[in-house]
């Protein structure tokens, strides 16, 4: 305003002057010719000083403009940021009852798994601590489609192989508690962030202060920036002799991550000033502050970008943030300066020295005294070594799970909405499975295979294994690898005839013998047994436990080819089933998976239950989206299932599966089938309990020869699984409408106990030859009323 | 095939003539628990009664994820089974309801009451799947066990 007078003053002396003389002194009319010059000079410097007015009025116009548009959009960032949150898959949660089977070996396993750390108090989630009879826990808790668990402690008193009692921190009985479920993956494109969001009331307060210590002391004082932070940012590098502090602010560092590029120019660094400045205006500086937490870059992980202090925690240390401890602290704020160049994996010890400096700070601001500053100066660094991580632990299980949720969820969805999916894989199945498979195949480099383990009655995948390294990434065989299936295709065979109890039982008497079948395009299929020999007649149980190809061949020709392949779709398998009477004998490709789902309908007992590997996607709040209940359909009559079952027990004691009944326990009731495809390329076994149904492949990538038969290799692998889970004996008693009755030798009349050549087997009713053999008795049952009925519902 | 449909014509009128006679009073009586079921007394009872409130609030997700526990810790039980095949049933999915009540018939105790139940609710799962003649062996099935009892 002052200056402006001014120069209005100036001006009226410049204008005025002349128009006096003028009038004073006509005659004087070469005065301005004598002036000129210097009017001319004069009118110059105005034009340029109010070309320079001009121009200040515009910039400052366009200043104000710019700073309006600087303004919309630190408040439309801000106000609409999304986070971007791949989802999240979990483990089944651990169930803890009293009476579960679970050892005590088992129970370190998960919580070593877990990364609880021994606490005399189990004072705090995530800790746990050894007391007299048993464990003290402090569970994380967690949410569910059922609501979730809470953090709470609780005590298990171990009895033997079981937990014997489950009590709270007060004594109280529990009826029921759960571990929280293993993160075992996330789901994200090929390059994408990846967070796990904190709030800042859960931010350990001590983290904050030292991150204030480190990287902005008068965060709570200054608007946006700090020139006293700056000129004591730089003294304090040049006493230390190394870049100790940034002399930008977390809201600078903010506005440079969440607006800005990384690169150092003044341009930018002219735009952060009044962005930062304009985010102090519109926000708080809790808001801010939890943003920065939430944003900031730690690392990389292949194509995965770490961020956030959330994430960060779990990916070098494999726990929750409130968990860490200040040492820990200091590793994360020591990375804002260079994730890369300190990285705590590839250069511990940058990565010590730098946290050491955060230390450092932190007690120079009164946060660590000096013993504490001494304690965590001395500690390791206590990062979890990428490999131990249970996020890459189960890669192949995680394919499985990603291919079931993009049936549902489009891939943005799935790498940026944060969804919690709870999946079905049972930790200490799969690395069971995992080990035993790797143990067998440790003397033989050029083999490998895959393993399946499901629960019969849910349809659950508790276990999935794709390579004899289990943690490589790579080929899927479980879910990929398409071979023949040899053996395990006679099941359906036997099946198929079982579906015509008129005209076949499991007492049919069926010829394992040579013979031909003249195909369409004229070429001659011979089958012949892996023996090289013929056993003559034998019944159709036998033929199966024994695996007889001839007798199966025959049994499925006369059963029906397009019999046969209507049976393997009722059992599940979508795959093409090529119209040839080889596949009775495994002459069709499928999966371990797949074939893993038909054998799941068999354990059954007829039911084709989908498997699943989800059973809840919640959102990032925990609020449930979807739920995959299990959706079983009848696929074959309970009866005819049963009978099939039956036939694989017998398999089991007296076929080619009784290797497995010297290495289970007496009492445990199994039922499987050995598989053997030409020149022993593919060696299978696939066998169930009452809990587990568990499938074997062995081959080769080469398709070579792996030197072994469905006995000799993956029976050997299936037996070892099954004896190190906790198992259930599968039912025995018949359903409705079978009955177990004596048949003679042919299969075609009735018999007696002690009859020469009789054997007991389960009928269906309809089944039951009406004549007795001369040994046989004529026995009533089932006639009458009883059996009248049984006829008109079974 | 005409000796089963000779026999059911003749059944059908036995049981005309027999809903001349009274019902079994506890036919109608709300179904309860078998004694014998394993759920009873065990760690998975209290799941299914959480399990019973979050139905009671339609909350039919959390009751079958409750369920569904429960079945893991006593997958022996009769009733979960049972309680199962409702829920699927007021999830309107009779067909998976029907596999779940063919599971509660075969690991049922010997009580005639409680098998009468099960065989009514396979006729309803039946009938909601559209499949009348099935539904109406189970009813006839559930008739002759009230009898019986």
């Amino acid at each position: 305003m002052v200056m402006a007078e001014s120069i209005a003053k100036r001006e009226g002396d410049i204008y005025c002057r002349p128009m006096s003389s003028s009038r004073k002194s006509p005659v004087k009319k070469k005065a301005p010719a004598r002036k000129a010059p210097a009017r001319e000079t004069m009118s110059a410097g105005i034009r340029w000083r109010r070309l320079i007015w001009q121009l200040a009025l515009v910039g400052l116009v366009l200043g104000l403009l710019g700073l309006a548009w600087l303004d919309a959009r630190v408040r439309q960032r801000f106000d609409n940021h999304q986070w971007q949150l791949p989802a999240r898959v979990y483990a089944r949660p651990v169930e803890l009852y009293s009476g579960r089977e679970l050892t005590a070996g088992n129970l370190d396993q998960l919580l070593s798994l877990l990364r609880y750390r021994a606490d005399d108090s189990a004072g705090d989630p995530g800790s746990y601590a050894r007391v007299s009879g048993g464990v003290l826990l402090h569970t994380r808790g967690f949410r569910d489609s059922d609501g979730g668990e809470p953090a709470q402690q609780i005590r298990l008193r171990m009895d033997g192989q079981r937990i014997g009692q489950l009590t709270d921190s007060s004594g109280k009985s529990l009826p029921v508690a759960r571990l929280e479920p293993l993160q075992i993956g996330s789901i994200h494109p090929g390059h994408s962030e990846d967070r796990v969001l904190v709030k800042l009331e859960d931010v350990p307060p001590l983290l904050v202060h030292m991150l204030m210590a480190t990287e902005d002391r008068s965060f709570h004082e200054h608007h946006g920036i700090s020139i006293r932070g700056l000129l004591r940012a730089v003294f304090a590098n040049l006493r230390a002799g190394e870049l100790e502090q940034g002399g930008s602010t977390l809201t600078q560092q903010l506005v440079k991550n969440f607006w800005l590029t990384r690169d150092r120019t003044l341009s930018r660094k002219l735009i952060e000033i009044p962005m930062a400045l304009l985010l102090e205006l519109h926000y708080s500086k809790a808001q801010i502050l939890e943003t920065y937490l939430n944003e900031v870059y730690l690392g990389q992980d292949g194509g995965r970008a770490i961020h956030g202090m959330g994430l960060g925690a779990q990916f070098y240390f494999g726990r929750p943030l409130a968990e860490l401890e200040p040492h820990q602290f200091a590793v994360l704020i020591g990375l804002l300066k260079g994730p890369s160049y300190y990285d705590p994996r590839r250069h511990p010890q940058r990565a010590r020295q730098r946290r050491d400096t955060v230390l450092q700070a932190a007690a120079g601001q009164g946060l660590l005294d000096d013993k504490q500053l001494s304690y965590f100066r001395n500690k390791p660094l206590d990062i979890v070594p990428k490999g131990g991580s249970a996020l890459y632990a189960f890669p192949h299980f995680i394919d499985l799970v990603r291919r079931q949720l993009a049936r549902d969820y489009p891939a943005h969805i799935l790498a940026s909405e944060g969804l919690i999916i709870h999946s079905t894989l049972d930790v200490l199945a799969q690395l069971v499975a995992e080990q035993k498979l790797s143990e067998f195949l440790g003397p033989h480099k050029e083999l490998n295979g895959a393993v399946v383990i499901t629960a019969p009655d849910q349809g659950d995948v508790l276990a999935l294994v794709g390579d004899k390294l289990p943690r490589s990434a790579g080929f899927n065989r479980a879910l990929d690898a398409q071979r023949p299936i040899g053996s395990l295709a006679k099941p359906a065979v036997v099946l198929a005839a079982l579906q015509q109890p008129e005209k076949f039982h499991l007492g049919t008497v069926v010829t394992d013998g040579p013979f031909e079948v003249r195909m369409e395009d004229g070429q001659i299929w011979q089958p012949k047994n892996f023996d090289n020999q013929s056993l003559g007649a034998m019944s159709v149980t036998d033929a199966l436990a024994q695996s007889r190809n001839q007798a199966i061949a025959r049994l499925g020709l006369d059963a029906g080819l397009s019999e046969v392949i209507r049976t393997f779709q009722k059992l599940g398998v979508q795959s093409r089933i090529p119209p040839y009477p080889s596949i009775f004998l495994g002459s069709l490709n499928l999966s371990p998976f797949e074939t893993a789902v038909m054998y799941q309908t068999i354990a059954t007992g007829g039911q084709r239950t989908p498997l699943r590997s989800i059973t809840d996607v919640l959102d990032r709040h925990g609020q449930p989206l979807a739920r995959y209940p299990v959706r079983p359909e009848q696929a074959f009559d309970p009866q005819q299932g049963y009978l099939l079952q039956w036939a694989l027990r017998q398999a089991m004691t007296r076929g080619t599966g009784r290797y497995a009944l010297a290495q289970l326990p007496e009492k445990l009731v199994v039922a499987g089938k050995t598989g053997t495809s030409d020149g022993q390329r593919d060696a299978w076994f696939a066998g169930f309990s009452g809990s587990h149904l568990v499938l074997v492949w062995l081959g080769r990538d080469d398709n070579g020869d792996t030197g072994f038969t469905g006995s000799s290799g993956p029976l050997r692998v299936w037996s070892s699984i099954m004896a190190a889970l906790p198992q259930r004996p599968m039912r025995l008693a018949p359903p409705a409408g079978v009955e177990m009755v004596w048949l003679d030798a042919d299969g075609l009349r009735r018999s007696s106990k002690g009859c020469e050549g009789a054997r007991e087997y389960p009928l269906i009713v309809v089944s039951i030859p009406q004549q007795s053999s001369a040994c046989g008795k004529v026995q009533s049952v089932p006639g009458g009323v009883k059996r009248w009925f049984k006829g008109l519902f079974d | 095939m005409v000796q089963r449909v000779i026999r059911l014509i003749v059944l059908l009128g036995a049981v005309l003539l027999a809903g001349c006679a009274a019902r079994p009073s506890d036919m109608s009586a709300p179904m309860e628990m078998p004694p014998g079921d394993p759920l009873k007394g065990s760690a998975a009872e209290s799941l299914w009664q959480m399990a019973v409130t979050a139905r009671e609030q339609s909350n039919l997700a959390a009751a079958g994820r409750y369920l569904e526990r429960a079945l893991y810790m006593e997958p022996e039980s009769s009733w979960l089974y049972r309680e199962l095949a409702e829920l699927r049933l007021r999830e309107d999915d009779p067909q998976s309801a029907e596999v779940m009540i063919q599971r509660a018939l075969r690991l049922a105790p010997p009580r005639p009451v409680y098998q009468a139940a099960l065989w009514q609710l396979l006729a309803t799962a039946r009938m909601r799947q559209g499949d009348a003649p099935g539904a109406e062996r189970a009813r006839l099935e559930a008739d002759m066990l009230g009898r019986r009892h």
